[in-house]
């Protein structure tokens, strides 16, 4: 199988602002092309995550890089969206149909709860079992009462997340917050509250990807793409399929793990070689439960890795350098290409004051509804 | 669906999820779909088994006691076509482990500072609203148990 790389990366900021979709799409198109070299009309094929989007929405926003006729999809796996369209760039290129691709992540979505009928049947929203935050506070109720991890280590995580979004010019709300505001603001669903929970909002990332060959005669300082991988919940292995009910007797692993697992063996590599990580904190909790199944630590033992700094930057772990979804907010198909623009950040040693010194490795984790996972692995 | 004993039509908030009939809500029980293949109760009335995809399931009616595995507290009105009661009350929910074999997602009533993980719940079927064509629209909830 043929390496696949990043030539460029570009971001426009997460947030919330008047203008189109199109128009934040394609600022960062054209700011992925300009940190490649590469012009619009080199692109082969193009790829476009979202899910809140309408039909073609990948046409709409890329016609504003000037006229096309290249193949151009519309890729959703809700939170996972970016992951699966980085993959399918993967595809195309190791199948020898291109060797230069854009992957793009867009979304403008509106304030407030997710429109429930996305992902939910009507009997499930007419009950109120339909808010997407009461899942991830269901799993956090159970690992509290199994390992004892407290709301002060899930607190913690916020802290940390809202705290490094300061220096992150792509966050929405860089501020930072201290514990006592965090334990203190309201519950949204017991035990996780506003300020550990994560936002819908709008914006895009890009990335440009080529084969090793291509990019050899570009030049440039690649970044390897050492695996990307995607799978789907096992049968009642994940809260968020929306499940109606579990089975109290399967018991398959969880999609972070089997998604996290497939995608060391791709890379050759383990959850100690790596430098730096992004991972869906939708809420806070979810990020606890990441650093379990991912292998930064073992089963019931993130408590103590938080307490022990470990996942800071400065740490020997640092997760969610760039401030996490917690901060940055979730613009659904833009939030993987968005930790992957953060990464390869890192790994060129271009993130200022949240940069992970010397980071040569880093991974990115989503995960969402339909227990879809997607897990990217990095190095320069 | 519709009962002929002269009350209100009712129907049950989702088709297969309750045993039948539905005059008598005190003896209305959730089922669940047991296959034959792989052992699996998956709730309410299922064609394919979603664990081994065997297509030979029985319907079982699913035990009315359970205990909590785990719970929250919705604090916010859920958003869309929420059909509880106005104004909102914040609510309990939460996974209910049954004997046989399942943890189903259920509302959980009474007070929602007094919810802990493993106590005992009964089941209650009760007239949950109005539906588009005036039937009563049953569904059901999980209460402390007495």
């Amino acid at each position: 199988m043929s390496d696949v790389v990043i030539l460029g990366a570009g971001i426009h900021p997460f947030g919330r602002f008047d203008t189109s979709y199109e128009e934040i799409g394609a600022t960062a198109a054209a700011a992925a092309l300009a940190d490649a070299g590469v012009a619009w009309k080199d692109i082969q094929a193009a790829y476009l995550a979202r899910m809140y989007l309408p039909a073609t929405s990948g046409a709409r926003i890329l016609r504003r890089l000037g006229s096309t006729d290249i193949p151009i999809v519309d890729v959703e796996a809700a939170c996972a969206s970016g992951g699966v369209a980085l993959r399918q760039a993967i595809l195309a290129i190791r199948s020898g149909e291109a060797d230069l691709v854009m992957v793009l992540g867009t979304e403008k979505m509106p304030r407030g709860f997710m429109d429930p009928r996305m992902i939910y049947a009507p009997w499930q929203i007419e009950m109120g079992m339909s808010l997407n935050p009461s899942y991830w506070s269901m799993r956090a109720r159970r690992h509290m009462h199994e390992f004892g991890t407290t709301d002060l280590h899930i607190a913690k995580v916020a802290y940390k997340n809202h705290r490094n979004s300061v220096h992150n010019p792509n966050a929405m709300y860089r501020k930072e917050f201290s514990l006592e505001e965090i334990a203190n603001s309201p519950l949204v669903c017991d035990p996780i509250r506003r300020l550990e929970i994560c936002a819908p909002n709008d914006g895009a990332a890009a990335v440009i990807v080529a084969s090793k060959e291509r990019a050899a005669k570009l030049g440039g300082n690649p970044i390897t793409i050492a695996a990307c991988c995607h799978s789907i919940a096992r049968f009642s292995a994940d809260f968020r399929c929306p499940a109606d009910s579990m089975s109290a007797t399967a018991n398959n692993p969880g999609p972070t793990e089997v998604t996290g697992h497939m995608a060391y063996e791709r890379a050759g590599l383990g959850p100690d070689d790596i430098d730096c990580f992004e991972v869906q904190d939708t809420d806070a909790f979810c990020e606890v439960e990441i650093y379990e199944e991912l292998g930064l630590c073992g089963l019931g033992e993130a408590g103590r890795l938080i307490d022990e700094g470990t996942t800071e930057i400065g740490g020997a772990k640092p997760v969610n350098m760039s401030g996490g979804l917690i901060s940055k907010g979730e613009p659904v198909g833009a939030s993987h290409l968005g930790q992957v623009v953060e990464i390869v950040s890192q790994l060129r040693g271009q993130s200022g004051k949240r940069q992970v010194e010397g980071a040569k490795v880093g991974l990115a984790h989503v995960l969402g509804a339909g227990g879809n996972c997607a897990v990217t692995i990095l190095k320069r | 669906m519709a009962n002929d004993t002269g009350g209100p039509r009712r129907a049950a908030i989702r088709d297969g999820l309750l045993t039948e009939p539905l005059d008598d809500l005190s003896k209305v029980r959730l089922q669940g779909s047991r296959c034959r293949q792989c052992g699996e109760v998956t709730l309410g009335r299922n064609s394919l088994c979603p664990n081994c995809g065997g297509s030979e399931l029985e319907v079982v009616p699913l035990s009315d006691r359970g205990e909590l595995w785990t719970y929250t507290v919705v604090r916010h009105k859920p958003p869309g076509d929420y059909r509880g009661p106005e104004p909102f009350r914040p609510f309990g929910l939460g996974l209910v482990e049954l004997p046989d074999g399942l943890r189903v997602m259920s509302p959980i009533e009474g007070d929602v500072d007094s919810l802990t993980v493993g106590m005992p719940l009964t089941l209650k079927v009760a007239v949950h609203h109005t539906g588009p064509s005036g039937e009563d629209v049953v569904a059901f909830a999980f209460a402390p148990a007495r």
